[in-house]
């Protein structure tokens, strides 16, 4: 009986069959703007978040991500629009909207004298977990974010990447239907990232819904979330990765030679550096066939061919016609 | 129930933060006993003069010292919040299921209970250290301690909704220690007050809590003696709360230490 339900629950379904109604998105933002006096952080911003899924929120310094997670929490009052969690109008029934939200907000936020252990208890008890379930709880977060051999340092005494995964493990402590973090891997080593990433993954595979803000693109790949591309206070794309790079990405095809790049390298949409020629193409195979065709007795100073495949980096800057991460873009 | 529930767990966490801060105790206890210590020889005159031919000095500088110390508890309720902000915390306490209500009483709670401790303490140490003379009912002085301790713990709510920066608040509560002790006769005993103090002396809590002391310790006086100071300090509660609930913004930045 409960499987038959179960497959009526299948989108797919016409709606007369279903016998429960869909349930809402973890998160369903409509139209919310938000501006600092003249400044405007959010410019009409629409974004749906399903159960079970992850949105990487990506934009430059300034872009909106922490003011739409702040709006999200309830913690910023937008000056229009809506905020539901889970069905919950977050300006109607503020209590029972962020009992659904777990929050790890930009600035790490943990009270320095007390130990690891007090904190997550602290925060547990506000989120009304006692006793044997908040102590199992507070294990598992614990060993998700290796915390556990941390659990009696006072937070003052943790290192910066310690205090930010305690920070973190706060946020999710009580399994809430929405996560938000607020670029969860700042002054994060590879370790702790791998192990944030990881709690992310899974905690979306036990059904919550997260909105992930950050500023690297890989980890976005590496989680292979669901992109929402923010660029001064609007969401400019929304979508699954691979579709929005097949949709806004370019490729392109690269060629590297051990002398002076031959001139038949040199066609339509190219671009010389060096001993390289970058070719910026929808087809890089057809490309490839092309210009190997043409290059002759060129062909013999040849050492690496690669087909350059679209990046989200790609897709940002042809959203906004900005690079995103700085570290890319040629020292001033 | 769960609000209730989530009380405890404020003020359990309070608590736990009070205990890491030695250096409140050293103000709020060991700082009056030397003052004490250093002052009583020199306040006896006065005492005599006023014709408590029996008094040491201890019946006027006791209640007084532990008066003006009693208001380093408005510094540690401003503290309580902006240490949140220095932390980087307000905002998780403010998203998490916990109401402004719950906040506030639970971060008032302890500081009302330190204060009740404080004055306590301080009086039993003036007994049995300075031979401190209670003429009359030492239990008429309960009431008077906890609404004088509300009464403080109320106007470090209001400092903390006027100000914007933990300096600020810092100041302000310094200031009115200072000030509302000179000038409520704590330091000084009010008949010894030049004319204009003693005129605007009763808009300041720290008055009402001498008067009450005094009545009962030097004036042999009981419940009834006590009754118009505890209505006052009740009185300026009010207002402080009222302060404090027009101008409190939990959505506002504040500038903390940690
Ligand atoms: N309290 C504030 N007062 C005035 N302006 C603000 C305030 N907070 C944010 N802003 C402005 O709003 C815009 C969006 O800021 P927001 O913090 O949301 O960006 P962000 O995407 O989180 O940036 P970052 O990657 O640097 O964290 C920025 O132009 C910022 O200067
Ligand atoms: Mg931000």
């Amino acid at each position: 009986m409960a499987q038959l339900r179960r497959q009526a629950r299948v989108p797919s379904q016409p709606p007369a069959t279903t016998t429960t109604p869909t349930p809402p998105p973890a998160l369903d933002v409509r139209g919310v703007r938000k501006s600092y006096g003249a400044t405007v952080a959010l410019d009409g911003v629409d974004l749906v978040v399903e159960p079970g899924t992850i949105v990487g929120l990506l934009g430059r310094n300034g872009a909106g991500k922490t003011s739409l997670v702040s709006v999200v929490a309830g913690l910023l009052r937008p000056d229009a629009g809506r905020v539901l969690v889970d069905g919950v109008d977050i300006a109607h029934e503020p209590r029972r909207a962020r009992a659904l939200i777990g929050l790890a907000p930009q600035d790490t936020g943990v009270y320095l004298p007390l130990s690891v252990r007090d904190n997550l208890r602290f925060f547990g008890g506000l989120s009304d977990l006692h006793g044997r379930e908040r102590a199992t709880r507070i294990e598992e977060v614990g060993a998700a974010l290796m915390l556990d051999e941390l659990m009696d340092r006072r937070a003052r005494d943790l290192s910066g990447g310690e205090r930010r995964r305690l920070h973190t493990a706060i946020a999710v402590l009580h399994r809430p239907r929405l996560v938000l973090l607020d670029e969860p891997t700042t002054g994060a080593d590879v370790q702790t990232r791998r192990e944030l990433l990881r709690l992310v993954t899974n905690l979306s595979r036990e059904g919550s819904a997260v909105v992930y803000s950050t500023h690297y693109l890989q980890e976005i790949e590496e989680l292979g979330a669901g992109v929402a591309l923010i660029d001064h206070g609007r969401i400019v794309a929304r979508g699954a990765l691979d579709e929005l790079i097949r949709q806004y990405g370019s490729s392109a095809l690269e060629l590297s030679f051990t002398g002076a790049v031959p001139p038949a390298a040199n066609v339509a949409g190219s671009r010389v550096t060096g001993t390289t020629v970058r070719i910026a193409t929808d087809d890089p195979a057809a490309t490839a066939a092309l210009v190997l065709g043409g290059l002759g007795a060129g062909a013999s100073s040849l050492c690496s061919m690669e087909i350059v495949r679209p990046t989200l980096e790609s897709v940002f800057t042809t959203l906004t016609g900005q690079r995103l991460s700085r570290e890319v873009e040629p020292a001033a | 129930m769960s609000s209730a529930r989530r009380l405890g767990t404020i003020v359990a966490h309070e608590l736990r933060l009070a205990r890491h801060d030695p250096v409140s105790i050293m103000v709020l206890l060991v700082f009056p006993v030397i003052t004490i210590a250093f002052l009583k020889p020199a306040f006896r005159p006065a005492l005599v003069e006023g014709g408590f031919t029996h008094a040491n000095g201890a019946e006027h500088v006791v209640p007084g010292q532990a008066v003006m110390s009693a208001f380093f508890i408005v510094s540690l309720v401003t503290f309580s919040f902006f240490s949140e902000h220095g932390w980087a915390t307000w905002d998780r306490l403010r998203a998490s299921r916990a109401t402004s209500f719950e906040i506030i009483a639970g971060k008032s709670l302890p500081r009302i209970a330190i204060g009740i401790a404080q004055l306590g303490v301080l009086l039993i140490a003036g007994v049995v250290l300075f031979g401190l003379h209670i003429r009359g009912n030492g239990f008429a002085l309960v009431p008077l301690i906890v609404t004088f301790s509300v009464c403080l713990v109320l106007l470090g709510v209001a400092v903390t909704a006027l100000c914007r920066t933990a300096q600020e608040a810092g100041a302000f509560a310094y200031l009115g220690m200072v000030l509302f002790g000179a000038i409520g006769g704590a330091f000084v005993p009010f008949d010894l007050l030049p004319a204009w103090a003693r005129a605007i002396a009763p808009l300041t809590p720290t008055y009402w809590a001498m008067r009450g002391m005094r009545s009962v310790v030097l004036d042999g006086q009981g419940l009834g003696g006590v009754g118009l100071p505890c209505a006052a300090l009740a009185g300026m509660g009010i207002v402080f709360a009222f302060v404090a609930r027009r101008r409190l913004r939990f959505d506002e930045t504040k500038s903390g230490w940690a």
